[in-house]
């Protein structure tokens, strides 16, 4: 077994501990700075915080697109930056799943095959992605897998992307103010499918979001705060 | 899916973009590859053309253009010669042949080569001392006066049969030789319907400019022209058409009995092409002012050097173009790496690696290079038809163009590494491109 299959089945399906990260030529002050946080497997938390507090950077870092300057973080049992180049976003794409506020979907691809394309990259043969992505997404009420995208109603798009997010069967989903730009009536819909799908398929959910409406969702809420320091709670 | 697919839309949801940059490198590789064939193909033709010949006498205005005229049949001769100067060369004991040619008449388009049965029986329209004579594909030489053999060519364009009968029009369609008493509209439109000609053979194809050529007897081409010139005079003098004489043979005048070549061949060893007689007789036909004399193989090399000249500037252009066509490549890459971000980003999270994200790019660069090289290739096999058929057409030179695999494969394989070359700055752009960059909604 490779390094980046090593997985903590029965632990934590996130860990972070003593995370420090700020840009270059930032200032002095850490932009994120959590002392530790642990997410158990299956577990849903929200993490809220005001807008330009540095909920997308830590996303980011979780799923090793970007480099802390302290800090470890383990997703599944597998340090992430302990792995390098491709070897990482092999790892992102098998075992982290990321949705968006505004869906990321690509144009010129149907549903089917934005899904298709998370199940290639994250390693899933080529027999049985077409089998499984159709499946996924009847599971999650699209009526037109066929269909590309921007020709679906802004729910079934977000639906897309939560299929998306779980083709390759994530232990962890990241969700970025995945309702930020959705009615009232759709967002709440669209925090059903995110919440019950990831419960399904057994993955932990950390949604960032500045929205204080999305708290009674959760039974665990964490803030980020102020931008210099946050410490959330085993 | 594969990787492959990514690129194939990537290039789709650019399409105008992507039709253009294959155009352009599809225009740079056809012009290469029609340069590259027709080069050699034309260099061989002219060369082959000649025939065995070795020195070319006319009243041409210069050596080339009497080669050109009086063997490629590139426009009628514009002046001629008396037979009897012919004569006193064909007296000449070095001489292996010389033979009298005419040419100013045509057969629709088709230039005729009036000429004498030794013209068949002598002269090799191949080059070298080996090279083969004319030979017949059906029927016989000409016979009669008014018998005519065709050039292969001239009986695949225009279907005619031994047997057939034909009537040669005035004038070669291109510099028409005065007629006296009669306009140049006349002369160019004028058609010799009252001297039929009865296609007696069909010759097998030279590789030549004679198999466009139609042959017909010295004899009757004088005759015709008599027949024409003393009605001209009658009418000029106002004299009934019936006190004309009937031109024959035997009534010929000197002056109506004019050439406008003399084919050549100076008697060398068997096997050789070379003989000091060949430049002492060429010396001796040039003190006579009248005569125009030509070498033609020294011709068509003054040519081929001409010609050489252009056909490296051209290759040089066609170069240019295939650089500028590759940076055409990067433009348009680099162009859309704008509203690529978010693809690469969405890519990236999706666990695309920076090396996969660069290799996307560089494939679709290569495949620009490679979608071009295939419509260059197929616009070269267009072109190179277009444009021997307009080289025959023009200048009667028979080109079978042909392009080693060696060229070809260096061509497409030229253009799919500049193509390569020309997707590295925005492949670098690719995978130097940030998620966070890349998504902004990301915060």
């Amino acid at each position: 077994m490779s390094a980046t299959d090593q997985t903590d089945t029965g632990g934590a399906a996130l860990r972070i501990e003593g995370l420090k990260f700020r840009h270059a030529g930032g200032g002095p002050g850490w932009l994120i700075d959590v002392a530790s946080l642990r997410l158990g497997a299956g577990e849903q938390m929200l993490l809220t915080a005001p807008s330009g507090a540095g909920k997308s950077t830590l996303l980011q870092l979780i799923a090793g697109l970007m480099d802390p300057q302290e800090g470890t973080v383990e997703v599944a049992g597998q340090e992430v930056h302990a792995l390098r180049g491709a070897a990482r976003d092999a790892f992102r794409g098998r075992r982290i799943g990321m949705i968006f506020q505004t869906f990321q979907l690509l144009n010129g691809f149907t549903a089917l095959e934005n899904v298709e394309l998370a199940m290639m990259l994250g390693g899933i043969g080529a027999g049985e992605r077409r089998g499984r992505a159709a499946e996924l997404l009847r599971q999650l009420g699209i009526e037109r897998p066929e269909a590309e995208p921007e020709r679906l109603s802004v729910g079934q798009q977000q639906r897309v992307a939560v299929a998306r997010a779980l083709a390759c069967g994530p232990k962890l989903v990241l969700a970025d103010e995945p309702t930020a730009s959705l009615d009232p009536e759709t967002a709440a819909g669209a925090m059903d499918v995110i919440q019950e799908s990831c419960r399904a398929a057994g993955a932990a959910l950390l949604c960032v979001s500045h929205d204080p409406a999305m708290g009674a969702r959760f039974a665990r809420r964490e803030r980020l705060g102020g931008g210099v320091r946050a410490a959330a709670g085993v | 899916m594969t990787d492959l697919t990514l690129v194939r839309k990537s290039l789709l949801a650019r399409l105008p973009s992507t039709v253009v940059t294959v155009l352009t490198v599809g225009v740079a590789v056809a012009l290469l590859l029609l340069l590259l064939s027709m080069r050699e193909a034309g260099r061989q033709s002219f060369q082959r053309g000649t025939g065995d010949m070795h020195i070319l006498v006319s009243a041409d205005a210069s050596p080339l253009a009497s080669v050109l005229n009086s063997v490629f049949y590139a426009a009628a001769p514009a002046r001629a010669l008396r037979m009897d100067i012919y004569e006193k060369i064909a007296e000449d004991p070095r001489l292996e042949y010389a033979i009298p040619v005419q040419q100013g008449d045509n057969f629709r388009g088709f230039p005729t080569m009036a000429t004498v049965p030794a013209f068949f029986e002598k002269f090799r329209p191949e080059a070298g001392a080996n090279g083969r004579g004319f030979r017949l594909r059906a029927g016989a030489f000409m016979k009669d006066t008014f018998d005519v053999v065709l050039g292969a060519g001239v009986a695949e364009a225009t279907g005619a049969k031994v047997g057939d009968k034909l009537v040669i029009t005035h004038g070669a369609g291109r510099g028409t030789p005065k007629v006296e008493g009669m306009s140049p509209e006349e002369a160019d439109m004028h058609v010799h319907d009252e001297f039929p000609y009865v296609i007696a053979g069909i010759l097998e194809p030279t590789g030549s400019a004679h198999d466009r050529a139609v042959f017909i007897s010295l004899d009757s081409t004088w005759i015709i022209h008599a027949d024409e010139r003393r009605h001209a005079d009658a009418r000029a003098a106002g004299r009934p058409a019936e006190s004309v004489p009937e031109p024959t043979k035997e009534n010929l005048r000197p002056e109506e009995k004019l050439i406008t070549g003399v084919y050549i061949r100076v008697k060398t060893r068997e096997g050789s092409e070379g003989s000091p007689a060949i430049g002492a007789v060429f010396d001796q036909l040039r003190r006579d002012v009248r005569l125009t004399v030509a070498r033609p193989s020294r011709e068509i090399d003054r040519l081929l050097e001409i010609i050489g000249n252009i056909d490296r500037i051209l290759i040089a252009i066609a170069a240019v173009v295939l650089v500028s066509s590759a940076i055409s490549i990067a433009l348009a890459l680099y162009n859309s790496m704008e509203q690529r971000r978010r693809q690469i980003a969405v890519l990236r999270v999706l666990g695309a690696s920076k090396r996969r994200v660069f290799g996307l790019v560089m494939t679709e660069s290569a495949i620009l290079g490679l979608l071009g090289a295939g419509v260059g290739a197929a616009a070269a096999a267009l072109g190179t038809g277009v444009v021997v058929a307009e080289l025959q057409r023009r200048t009667g030179l028979v080109v079978d163009p042909t392009l080693e695999v060696r060229a070809f494969v260096a061509v497409a394989m030229g253009a799919v590494v500049l193509a390569c070359l020309a997707g590295v700055l925005p492949a670098v752009m690719a995978y130097r491109t940030t998620v966070q960059r890349g998504l902004r909604a990301v915060g």
